[in-house]
């Protein structure tokens, strides 16, 4: 069972938060091993197993780019670092110089704050990216578009996972210091 | 269905709690006391007191009183180095992945020490409810590692009790706040107890109570501001610690530092060092503050890995015996920027949640449910000694991850797993938690074997690892070595031992409840003789009271509690009748003093 059919849902990335809240909820309290405390071992483990895999997939596909992610590798796609634009690698690495410099203490309160506002400002284009690609992939589905049709979707959406890494990997660095 | 008990196992003070009729109560020892202090007295003929009694013994017998035993669960000799100085314990060379204290030449791992407690709680609950109990759910400090816990379970198992789960406590005392009050919104639950210091963030929504993030330090807490308030001592002694002095020393801090919690000013009295020093809350406070603020940033982290503002916190929850310190709450509230929630008793609020958790596990209610997470990330060793994160931190538990792994000599049957918990990069900075050794792969070419690993941390926090080769569908077997911890044999050789413990302990409790009687039969004696009735008795009659009491004396000094009971049943016979002439002259004298009342 993949983490789509633990909530009965087809491979859609639109997915509402609050709507999904709510069936991990009802699926809880269907699952949750707290109920079969005093089950059989083999029920017991199951309710284990159960809640684990409910769990696992609620953690998954709440998250609008781990959602993306685990479709993609569902599908068989892998992002890929090294297929990155040069002119990416270019501005990541710019950007990892100054982080150097944050990291070791050289840089001003302000210097700090601008690099921010530069990488949140790249982040929220991978973010805006990623959705309009989700649409799209949730609009094909839709209209049971030809599978050619969707894996070259499924590319695009790679694409920019691989992309938005080392956008998020600064993120990470810059925050976590 | 058998009942199930919450217990509280604190660093301080320990609780038992039911649910009857759908109420959870704290179940009070045999003292009357709610609070079973978290205290084991050892003497030389191998007798063992828990509770108050062993409190008392502190002072007077520090290296064979053991206190604060959580602080060691699941921990090596080099954790708690800083804290030996100031602690009277006799350590034992062999505790470089266990501590074990020497005690009469014996060593005791804190799971067996933290069993006495468990025993003495099972045994207070057992007599209050009248059959026996084998079924506990007990909590644990959320921030404790899979080790801490295990070590927990483990203590329960030795105490002879089946622990159907392990809660953790800012979440426990979520639900015994949960049952009258409203069942929606985002909560903290701040936890600050004597040893250890968690924060919880919680949504509750129709009766589920979804834990969003915790954090916390699992060393931090009363114990550190008592260690500061007796550094301040010695400091002004000028002395270095030693194992008779800072027991004293503790114990008037301790006082100091609860009378600071109402008045503005007190003292520290060491009598026994004459030693006397006025403080006002305001040095107090100032001397703890940095305590505090290391409180305050796992609250903040908290607040980020829910991904929520001080602002979103709806109510906030005061818990453990620590939060009764003025300056905590008035820290907290700042933080937050609304009044804490105080309403519920601090020390047994906790015990209470567990007894209700244990009330939702016997199937009493199911309209509640507790969805926890676990506090640290689990990793495994890759390449370079880095660690690879396989479960985030504060995911919902049960959770799992499933990892491929793989041969790098041609016929090696053999794959070690090295698993770890917490957020760094770096194996070295990480703590151990198992090796793993994955045995019996079938011999295959290097890179061939497909063995997939699924990792899995149950509904306690516990993990537990299972490994199937992709080619051949075998099942491989796994050998787990617990970095610190027991392995299952040791547990089960524990056990076993702990049998004696649960005879020996009844015959010893025997003997001290009839010594004690004995004493205050011999107390009242002594009153009688020296009353002016005792003239009126024959010599014969005088005579069988001294030999009475002589005999009497002389039984108390064996371990025959049956011998003792039979000496005062004795003289009890031997005094029957001094008591009725005292008595009846006592009786006469109300009726006269009456009398003379209602003439006037």
């Amino acid at each position: 069972m993949d983490y789509f059919e633990v909530f009965g849902l087809p491979r859609v990335l639109g997915i509402e938060s609050a709507t999904l809240e709510r069936a991990f909820h009802d699926l809880s309290r269907k699952y949750h091993p707290d109920y079969f405390t005093t089950a059989s071992e083999a029920e017991q483990a199951q309710a284990l197993r159960m809640t684990a895999l409910l769990n696992d997939a609620y953690r998954t596909l709440r998250h609008p780019v781990r959602r993306v992610e685990y479709l993609v590798s569902l599908e068989g796609f892998k992002p890929d670092g090294s297929k990155v634009p040069k002119s990416l690698l270019m501005e990541v690495f710019e950007i990892n110089e100054k982080l150097e410099e944050v990291k070791t203490g050289n840089a001003s309160v302000e210097e700090i704050d601008s690099l921010r506002a530069l990488i949140h400002q790249k982040r929220d284009k991978f973010d805006t990216e990623l959705q309009a690609a989700s649409q799209e992939w949730d609009e094909l589905l839709k209209s049971g578009a030809p599978e050619a049709k969707r894996k070259e979707q499924l590319a695009k959406l790679t694409e920019i996972l691989s992309e938005s890494s080392y956008i998020r990997n600064l993120e990470r660095d810059l925050e976590g210091h | 269905m058998p009942k199930i008990v919450g217990i509280d196992l604190g660093t301080t003070n320990s609780l038992v709690a039911i649910v009857e009729d759908g109420t959870p109560r704290v179940i009070p020892g045999a003292d009357g006391n709610m609070l079973v202090p978290s205290v084991i007295y050892f003497d030389e003929g191998g007798n063992v007191l828990v509770g108050n009694d062993a409190k008392a013994k502190m002072v007077e017998k520090p290296t064979n009183t053991i206190f604060s035993i959580k602080r060691f669960m699941g921990k090596g000799i080099e954790d708690v180095r800083e804290d030996l100085p100031l602690l009277p314990f006799d350590v034992s060379p062999d505790s470089e992945h266990i501590i074990r204290l020497k005690i009469f030449g014996r060593d005791y791992t804190p799971p067996e020490l933290s069993a006495f407690i468990l025993r003495e709680l099972k045994r207070n609950a057992e007599a209050a409810l009248g059959e026996e109990i084998k079924n506990a759910v007990i909590t644990v400090p959320a921030y404790f590692n899979d080790a801490q816990r295990q070590a927990t379970k483990d203590a329960g198992r030795i105490a002879g009790l089946d622990v159907l789960r392990i809660v953790n406590e800012p979440t426990a005392a979520s639900l015994a706040y949960g049952l009258d009050k409203k069942n929606q919104g985002t909560i903290a639950v701040y936890d600050f107890g004597g040893g250890t210091f968690d924060i919880s963030i919680l949504k509750l929504s129709d009766g589920i109570f979804e834990v969003l993030s915790t954090a916390g330090d699992t060393h931090l807490g009363g114990d550190d501001i008592d260690e500061q308030l007796i550094r301040l001592v010695l400091g002004d002694l000028g002395r270095t610690p030693d194992v008779h002095t800072i027991p004293a020393i503790r114990k008037a801090v301790n006082k100091t530092k609860e009378d600071l919690s109402s008045g503005d000013e007190a003292e520290i009295v060491v009598e026994q060092l004459q030693y006397r020093r006025p403080i006002t809350r305001a040095e107090f406070d100032k001397l703890i503050d940095p305590t505090i603020e290391r409180t305050l940033r796992p609250c903040r982290l908290a607040l980020q890995d829910a991904g929520l503002r001080t602002s979103d916190i709806e109510e906030v929850v005061m818990v453990g015996g620590s939060t009764r310190i003025p300056l905590v709450r008035q820290r907290v509230q700042e933080l937050f920027g609304r009044v804490p929630h105080t309403e519920l008793n601090p020390d047994e609020v906790v015990a209470l949640g567990a007894a209700v958790q244990a009330d939702i596990l016997a199937g009493g209610k199911r309209d509640m449910l507790l969805l926890d997470v676990t506090p640290l990330s689990l990793g495994i060793e890759t390449m370079g000694g880095v660690m690879s994160k396989i479960i985030p931190r504060n995911s919902t538990i049960p959770a799992s991850a499933t990892e491929m792994f793989t041969t790098f000599i041609e016929g090696q049957t053999n794959v070690k797993i090295h698993v770890l918990q917490g957020e760094r990069e770096l194996v070295k900075d990480s703590r151990s938690l198992a090796q793993f050794d994955l045995k019996d792969i079938p011999p295959m070419p290097a890179g061939m074997p497909r063995i997939e690993v699924k990792f899995l941390i149950d509904a306690d926090g516990i993990l537990s690892v299972a490994a199937q080769e992709q080619r051949t569908g075998k099942y491989q077997s796994i050998e787990v070595k617990p970095t610190y911890g027991l392995t299952d044999e040791q547990v089960e050789h524990m056990i076993l031992e702990s049998f004696e413990y649960a005879e020996a302990d009844i015959e010893a409790r025997l003997v001290i409840e009839s010594r004690n009687e004995a004493e205050t039969v011999l107390n009242a004696t002594a009153k009688g003789t020296a009353d002016e009735h005792y003239g009126e008795l024959s010599a014969e009659e005088r005579a069988e009271i001294s030999a009475a009491v002589q005999h009497l004396r002389q039984v108390m000094r064996s371990d025959n509690h049956q011998a003792i009971r039979e000496g005062i049943e004795r003289l009890g016979q031997a005094t029957m009748k001094l008591a009725e002439l005292i008595m009846n002259s006592a009786i006469s004298k109300a009726l006269k003093d009456k009398r003379v009342r209602e003439i006037q």
